[in-house]
């Protein structure tokens, strides 16, 4: 057989068509419906209550597989889930408080079994120990043995506070909480819905899911159970509820029953360290309706900033998170189709001036002790004046956020009305205003006052400095220029267990970061109550310790921002601590991804994730 | 012997104490586990710290902490090893359980390209000492030694994955590239060629030639996005791989070697549809395996078959010949993956990862696309810390050869007339692999400590992590159980490279003098 020259040049040119056509067609990506996000700690379980699993990565990953009652938006503002339920006060007086929990009627665990009250009475088992005494699931307090339930909720003001135990409803879908006092911020102290039926099951040894009716009965079995105070049943529950969801892989192996929810994507596989995969809640009605066009959420862990920005540039991460440095920024920006999104921390730096004795520490008798009263004082004030906020804010933080001004409230973050309010007459305007020039003339004079040749001979200041920590050594660097101007030799002690040292006599000077982990009406109280839990300066003030006890009720905001200008004019006259700045965190998405707007509280990053959208 | 073995053991257990007791304690005395929760400003802080005292038993000073750790690990002797829950609320055996299997793909893979590459490198620069490639290897091996394996791993990302994967989208590999590829390869050739001038030249032109022509074709035929070998091209890759293999061990001049060998090389492309065929039927490593066997079993054959005298050598290059050529089938089969791997929703055409173990959102059910996709993962983290690791197996090789070849015996073997070959292969290079063993065997008792810095950067979960976790977070459990696996390893490893020494070298003899 021979070809003739027109077929071989028709074989040829069929040949190379076709052999162009495949190169030429366009590797097409396919339509997204995958966001994968950025962690820096695996998680560690599917339980965060906890303390082995407790972080936020965890409060993230169930933040998407549960729906409750409310959550922090970006601006910190706690907003109300109407789809989910309604809460209300219901009687308010100053010995008796209630407040009344209700789930709309049609909401449905992922398994299809319905949300009643019943599903909202495991978070008093969680968080009260009387409770837990008194149906003998252990002490939460003890030294020794762990309650059945040993979970991270007991001791707080829900313990405190609560009397008797919830009440449920006629009609089942209603919880009455009754409180000894007024609560403030009470609608942080509710109860969130659980789905009792898989413990209970599960502490009867079942390993698949149960019908609806099969549900039902044991959430029955469960709230005869609790009103009993029936301890066998209970204490098998809460030995699942401590131990069984320490899990960090799931895969088709895996109880069924664990991975329960009611949030808008559920857990489909998990390789231990690595990643977790979430995918769309057929049933989900609880929150807001998803966007739609996201079907899998899937959050990967890495550890190393730059491993993940570079993976971020490979298109293997569609958001990014992560600790915030003036290079890793830069970086970035610098990849193509990436937005970055600045994000505030929770935390806040402040530089603190050891006041009194701490209680159980070694009498302070340092430079600034209240006893050597307008001396330490003046030398405190100076102190504070002379601490280069501008610079550290120019130098430090402007370069990862743009932030130029330094904070200047503790116990509000900048960038709402109240915070000008309560700025323009705190008291913080004595530390703020003039260049740093002019503050470190009046600072010098101030202690000039009382060691007239103090530049020849400094006054030695005792700082523990955070080890560990470039931005702090950074930070330590230029204070320690700058206060050397006006007569204070800065000593820093760099320690890696620095937190341990806090409220230490050794030390006239601390700095470092508060961390909030809700917004409540106290705030910063227990910083500066002379009994509060982070008084590390041994600071007492019979005034503001007055002030703080009126913060337990509920208060509108004029009034309470009233409060918070009184407490801080007093804290300032007695110059016990400065606020520095914010922390900055640095988020940074695929352009394609729409409606990613990080909040500094938890769960940050995925509050809305039902508006996300390519 | 045995005297010498229970006086290693014996000093193995004092050692163990006495490092895990240390250890214990420097670790336990420099982080505060409370520390975080010091800095919350919750209502219920106290309770947390108090509850996380009660959690790792913090009211119990860390010298007396250390015995209640020892007593669970001391269960090893009745079969009931505890090494202590992680602060993570996982059994520390069973984080090490699933870290150390991580750590061993990881690193030993790298070790050993690492070694050959290092030794066979290495023992070119030794037979070309002094001369261009054998400074150019040192100038090369000194630079790769002083390079931080973090910083490598940073660029390697950047150019071999990032712009590598941006550069598949339009595969068009333009003629500086082209060029460029040619050169280099060419002087490389050229280089370990060595001899006149005028061989050097040729030798150059030729790699110059064949390479940038190699790359161009690639290029033009878009054969990166859908890569194969084909029959053809294996044929020709083994008949040059029964010729060198040939060379290396026996000679040329050894007719049966090399008739088994083609016969075995060709044998291979025989197999080449029936293999393939097998491979799309009946996925997975059981019926590669199964396959190694009878190819095996059949190298032997014919290398019996072939040869008369002297059959050891010629098996085992046959048995060498067959291995190799039918890994060319195997690459060939993973290059035919390529494109549906990278059709993959999950890939979507950016083949090359620079973080994880695996693709979790692939579905694992293909075995090629899934072993695929754990090479593609291994690739960058292998090819960063072979990059480190072979410098100094080069400098090894080449010092300890030399010394080989400056030896009586090497001159006796030359005085009698022995190939350069027979010198090199039989004499030299045996004698050199000694003190390369012992080297290897201390290798890879670090390898199972994991490599901290790797894993981090590359986000891999093995030893290193779970080490770091410990120091991190302050978890003594974890971190005592990985300090027990690694120590424990590193003093066995130096035990058996000093058995293995007095094994190879008849010179030396373990237990005596004592």
């Amino acid at each position: 057989m021979k070809f003739t020259r027109s077929a071989k040049f028709a074989l040829a040119t069929a040949a190379s068509a076709a052999l162009a056509f495949t190169l030429l067609t366009p590797a097409q990506a396919a339509t997204r419906s995958t966001v994968i996000l950025h962690e820096t700690n695996p998680i560690t379980g599917l339980n965060c209550g906890l303390s082995a699993t407790n972080s936020t990565t965890c409060s993230a990953v169930s933040y998407l597989q549960g729906a409750g009652f409310n959550y922090y938006n970006n601006k910190k503002e706690l907003v109300k889930n109407t789809v989910f339920g309604s809460y209300k006060i219901v009687k308010n007086t100053a010995t008796d408080f209630r407040t009344q929990w209700t789930v709309n009627p049609g909401r449905v665990w992922s398994d299809g079994t319905p949300i009643t009250g019943e599903d909202l009475l495991l978070s008093h088992i969680l968080s009260s120990d009387a409770y837990s005494k008194a149906a003998g699931l252990g002490d939460p307090t003890d030294k020794k043995t762990p309650p059945a339930f040993n979970g991270l909720g007991y001791s707080g003001v829900y313990a405190n506070n609560i009397v008797g135990d919830p009440v449920l409803s006629a009609d089942k879908m209603t919880v009455t909480l009754q409180f000894k006092k007024k609560i403030a911020n009470w609608d942080l102290y509710g109860p969130g819905p659980s789905p009792v039926h898989t413990l209970v099951l599960m502490a009867e040894g079942k390993k698949a899911l149960g019908t609806v009716a099969e549900n039902e009965a044991a959430r029955d079995r469960f709230v005869k159970a609790f009103r009993d105070k029936d301890t066998a049943l209970l204490k098998k529950m809460g030995d699942i509820w401590s131990k069984d969801y320490t899990i960090t892989t799931v895969n088709k192996d895996t109880n069924p029953l664990l991975l329960v929810g009611n949030g808008g994507f559920l857990i489909d596989n998990a390789v231990a360290k690595t990643s977790v995969t979430l995918k769309k809640n057929p049933k989900y009605n609880s929150g807001p309706a998803l966007s739609g066009s996201v079907d899998t959420v899937v959050f990967k862990f890495i550890g190393d900033g730059t491993a993940a920005a570079q993976a971020l540039a490979n298109g293997e991460l569609d958001v990014y998170a992560g600790q915030a440095t003036a290079d890793g920024v830069a970086k970035l920006k610098a990849i193509k189709n990436v937005n970055v999104v600045g994000k505030d921390e929770v935390a806040y730096e402040h530089w603190d001036l050891h006041y009194d004795t701490v209680p159980d520490e070694a009498p302070y008798t340092g430079l600034f002790s209240v006893k050597d009263g307008a001396r330490s004082k003046a030398l405190r004030q100076a102190f504070l004046l002379g601490i280069p906020r501008n610079e550290i804010m120019e130098k430090l933080i402007a370069p990862i956020n743009g932030v130029t001004e330094p904070i200047r409230s503790t116990w509000l973050a900048p960038g709402s009305a109240a915070y000008d309010k309560l700025i323009a007459a705190n008291g913080s305007a004595f530390y703020s205003r003039g260049t740093q020039e002019s503050r470190n003339k009046s600072a010098l004079a101030l202690v000039q006052k009382f060691y007239p040749d103090v530049l020849k001979n400094p006054l030695k200041v005792r700082v523990l400095v955070p080890g560990n920590n470039p931005r702090r050594a950074a930070e330590f660097a230029l204070a320690k220029a700058n206060l050397a101007k006006i007569g204070f030799d800065l000593v820093g002690d760099v320690r890696t267990d620095w937190p341990s040292k806090l409220g230490n006599s050794d030390y006239d000077v601390y700095f470092f970061a508060w961390v909030a982990s809700s917004v409540t009406q106290r705030q910063s109280a227990e910083v500066f109550d002379t009994d509060g839990g982070n008084n590390i300066t041994g600071y007492s003030n019979k005034a503001v310790d007055a002030i703080i006890d009126t913060l337990d009720s509920p208060l509108p905001e004029p009034q309470l921002i009233a409060k918070y200008i009184q407490i801080e004019r007093l804290t300032n006259a007695d110059a016990v601590t400065i606020g520095v700045f914010i922390h900055p965190g640095v988020v940074a998405v695929n352009k394609d991804l729409k409606n990613v707007k990080p909040g500094p509280l938890s769960p940050t990053i995925v509050w809305n994730y039902w508006e996300w959208s390519y | 012997m045995t005297a010498f073995i229970l006086r290693r053991l014996g000093v193995l257990g004092v050692i163990l104490f006495g490092s895990s007791f240390i250890l214990y304690n420097i670790a336990a005395i420099s982080g505060d586990p409370t520390a975080d929760l010091r800095l919350s400003t919750d209502p219920n802080r106290d309770f947390l710290i108090a509850s996380l005292t009660r959690e790792l038993q913090l009211d119990v000073p860390p010298p007396l902490r250390y015995f209640l750790w020892l007593k669970g690990v001391l269960g090893i002797f009745v079969g009931n090893p505890n090494f202590g829950m992680g602060r993570d609320g996982s059994a520390v055996v069973d984080s090490l359980a699933l870290a150390l299997p991580v750590t061993l793909r990881l690193v030993a893979a790298a070790t050993l390209l690492a070694a050959i590459l290092g030794i066979m490198i290495g023992i070119v620069t030794a037979l070309r000492q002094y001369s261009r490639f054998d400074y150019s290897m040192t100038f090369i091996a000194f630079l790769l030694f002083s390079l931080p394996v973090f910083w490598v791993a940073v660029l390697l990302k950047e150019y071999l994955a990032i712009s590598f994967n941006n550069f598949l989208r339009e595969p068009q590999i333009p003629m500086r590239w082209i060029i460029g590829i040619g050169l280099i390869s060419g002087l490389f050739w050229a280089s370990v060629i060595g001899g006149s001038r005028k061989t050097f030249w040729t030798a150059f032109a030729v790699a110059f030639a064949a390479s940038s022509s190699l790359v161009a074709i690639f290029g033009a035929t878009g054969w990166l996005l859908n890569p194969s070998l084909g029959p053809i091209v294996v044929l020709l890759l083994s008949i040059g791989i029964a010729f060198g293999v040939t060379q290396l061990s026996v000679g040329l001049i050894n007719k049966a070697a090399l008739r088994a060998s083609l016969t075995m090389a060709g044998l291979s492309v025989v197999a080449y549809y029936p293999v393939n065929w097998v491979f799309d039927n009946y996925p997975g490593s059981l019926s590669i395996f199964l396959m190694a066997c009878v190819l095996i079993t059949t190298a032997v054959f014919i290398g019996l078959a072939f040869s008369k005298i002297d059959r050891a050598p010629i098996v085992r290059t046959t048995i060498i010949t067959a291995i190799l050529s039918a890994s060319l089938v195997i690459v060939d089969k993973y290059m035919q993956t390529w494109k549906p791997y990278m059709q993959t929703d999950a890939i979507n055409y950016r083949p090359v990862p620079t973080v994880g173990q695996r693709n979790d959102l692939l579905d694992s059910s293909d075995f090629w696309i899934s072993s695929l996709d754990v090479i593609t993962h291994l690739f960058l983290p292998t090819l960063a810390l072979t990059l480190i690791g072979f410098a100094g197996y080069i400098r090894f090789a080449r010092g300890t050869l030399l010394e080989v070849l400056n030896q009586d015996y090497i001159r006796t073997a030359r005085a009698k007339g022995l190939s350069e070959r027979t010198v090199i292969m039989r004499h030299a290079f045996r004698n050199t692999m000694i003190p390369m063993a012992t080297i290897l065997v201390a290798d890879f008792a670090g390898v199972v400590g994991g490599a901290f810095i790797t894993e981090s950067v590359f986000a891999w979960s093995g030893m290193g992590t779970l080490a770091l976790q410990g120091i991190r977070s302050q978890d003594l459990n974890l971190l005592m159980g990985v300090f027990f696996i690694t120590a424990t390893m590193a003093v066995l490893a130096n035990f058996v490279a000093d058995l293995l020494y007095s094994a190879l070298d008849p010179r030396i003899r373990v237990g005596s003098g004592a």
